[in-house]
């Protein structure tokens, strides 16, 4: 019975999370859209979520599109046809590999800091100083952070997807002797319009779900030390759960069997 | 006269726990009305639900006969910027310098020039005792002791010229002669400005010096109201004992 009631518990509180994260989402563009937009906040939330991703993404990128072709080439050696390399790669990379993959490493740590700098304000009574100065804080903190990752993870995505190329371009000459211009030859002809589209849209939706799951868990943020701790500790699980069932739903429509 | 601010029968609770029951005082303008009480019993809440930040259960909470709770977007917004608040630990931006911070309410509710916004903050800082730092202005939050983050917040709350300032410990973890300065400086604004003057404290000197009237928590609401003198005399065991720093069992 207890077990029941633990199940039942958990459900609602999921279910209250998801209700708030929704409210948060709704309200944020509401007062979002109004004017002023502040476009400078939404720029200066650019460059501090997304250029100092940049480091991170690079090595994401290059390093998935190595492992990822050698992993392709070394099975394609065994049925004589290595020179597909770049085919078989393109599609995994730039469809699903690039855009998940960057959301769960860059996206996470995006999410993290956003909701450890809000949960650190929380605590330290800043976002109730900001509406008591009659600003909201929704249009302060949430939205100009909320629209920089919807605009940050695309931009990064495309950005990986021109390194994941060449990372497996390299490998590809390097080990298998399947030529660098070839392998760009062949990993662009398998690919179209939209399987770019699929992957950006990926991107959107998933900077979307960053940006606003690292402000609702940051204005979530209780009181005491080790709060601001659980918070961004619960970003990351709920992030991660987030993108990995957005990234199967939208594979789905993008990729519709029959 | 009708009271500036007013709670009326005023209800609150988080889940189980039931900080207020039944809860009412009245705030005239232009007097400083200090609440004191013991640790936890929810003084500071009382303060958040004058200006919205929370909502309350049941009861009225009213700023000149207006109804908080049935504000809108932009009644809320003027009645924030008519009633500041200083936090207990300040709540400055810890991103923003202290010439932003100042400036914050200035920037969100007037069309001030950067000039003009400077002048402000140069003569807000220098009523709270900071002026004497020519480089203060463009100093970090983090950058500064306990005693200048308050003075700080005070300046920011100030800039706008509120008719009501709420103060949430303003003397906690100050040495004295910090507690002195916060003291005068809020019985100067009350006779300089005209500012009306909502004090949380557990600072007893503070109280008795800077306050028209006391207000004792109690119970969940707020049996005690008075002049100083009228407090500091009562006859009740649970306020002399507060007052003058006794254990008293709570029996509820």
């Amino acid at each position: 019975m207890r077990a029941v009631e633990s199940i039942g518990k958990q459900l609602r509180e999921g279910i209250d999370w998801a209700g708030g994260v929704s409210v948060m989402l709704g309200r944020a563009f509401a007062i979002g859209l109004r004017r002023p937009w502040g476009v400078y906040d939404i720029f200066y939330q650019i460059v501090a979520l997304g250029v100092r991703s940049v480091p991170l993404s690079t090595l994401m990128a290059v390093f998935v599109g190595m492992a990822l072709t050698w992993q392709f080439g070394e099975a394609l050696m065994g049925f004589g046809a290595k020179n597909a390399v770049g085919s078989a790669a393109s599609l995994a990379l730039v469809r699903e590999l690039v855009p998940a993959l960057m959301a769960l490493t860059v996206g996470a740590k995006i999410a993290t800091g956003i909701t450890a700098e809000l949960g650190s304000m929380k605590v330290s009574e800043q976002i109730d100083a900001i509406a008591s100065l009659g600003a909201d804080p929704l249009k302060k903190l949430v939205w100009p952070r909320l629209i920089a990752s919807m605009l940050t993870l695309p931009l990064l995505n495309a950005y990986g997807n021109v390194l994941a190329l060449g990372g497996g371009a390299f490998i590809a000459d390097l080990v298998f002797d399947v030529p660098a211009e070839y392998f760009y030859e062949t990993y662009v002809d398998e690919l179209y319009p939209m399987d770019y589209i699929s992957g950006l849209v990926k991107s959107f939706t998933f900077g979307l779900l960053v940006g606003l799951i690292g402000c609702y868990q940051g204005f979530q943020t209780k009181f005491g030390t080790e709060a601001v701790g659980i918070s961004t500790t619960n970003t990351v699980v709920a992030t991660s759960v987030a993108i990995i069932v957005f990234d199967f739903i939208l594979t789905t429509i993008f990729l519709p069997v029959g | 006269m009708a009271p500036i601010i007013e709670l009326k029968n005023v209800y609150k609770r988080f889940g189980d726990n039931i900080i207020y029951e039944d809860m009412s005082f009245a705030v005239e303008a232009g007097e400083t009305f200090t609440i004191i009480g013991g640790s936890g019993m929810g003084k500071s809440v009382c303060l958040k639900l004058m200006i919205g930040l929370l909502p309350y259960d049941k009861g009225n909470i009213l700023y000149r006969g207006r109804e908080v709770a049935d504000m809108d977007r932009e009644h809320l917004r003027e009645l924030r910027r008519n009633v500041a608040m200083v936090f207990q630990g300040g709540a400055l931006f810890d991103s923003m310098n202290v010439f932003d911070n100042v400036t914050y309410a200035l920037r969100e509710h007037t069309k001030m020039s950067d000039q003009e916004m400077l002048e402000r903050a140069k003569e807000c800082l220098d009523m709270v005792g900071l002026g004497y730092d020519p480089d203060i202005l463009y100093r970090m939050p983090a950058s500064l002791s306990g005693g200048m983050r308050k003075r700080a917040a005070l300046a920011r709350s100030i800039a706008i010229k509120p008719e009501v300032i709420l103060y949430d410990e303003p003397t906690t973890g100050l040495d004295p002669a910090n507690i002195n300065r916060i003291g005068k400086m809020i019985m100067k604004l009350q006779k300089e400005l005209g500012v009306t003057s909502i004090v949380v404290t557990h600072d007893m000197p503070i109280a008795k010096e800077c306050s028209d009237r006391v207000a004792m928590l109690h119970q969940r609401r707020f049996p005690y109201i008075g002049t100083p003198d009228e407090l500091w005399n009562h006859p009740a065991a649970e306020v002399s004992d507060f007052i003058q720093g006794r254990y008293y069992e709570d029996k509820d």
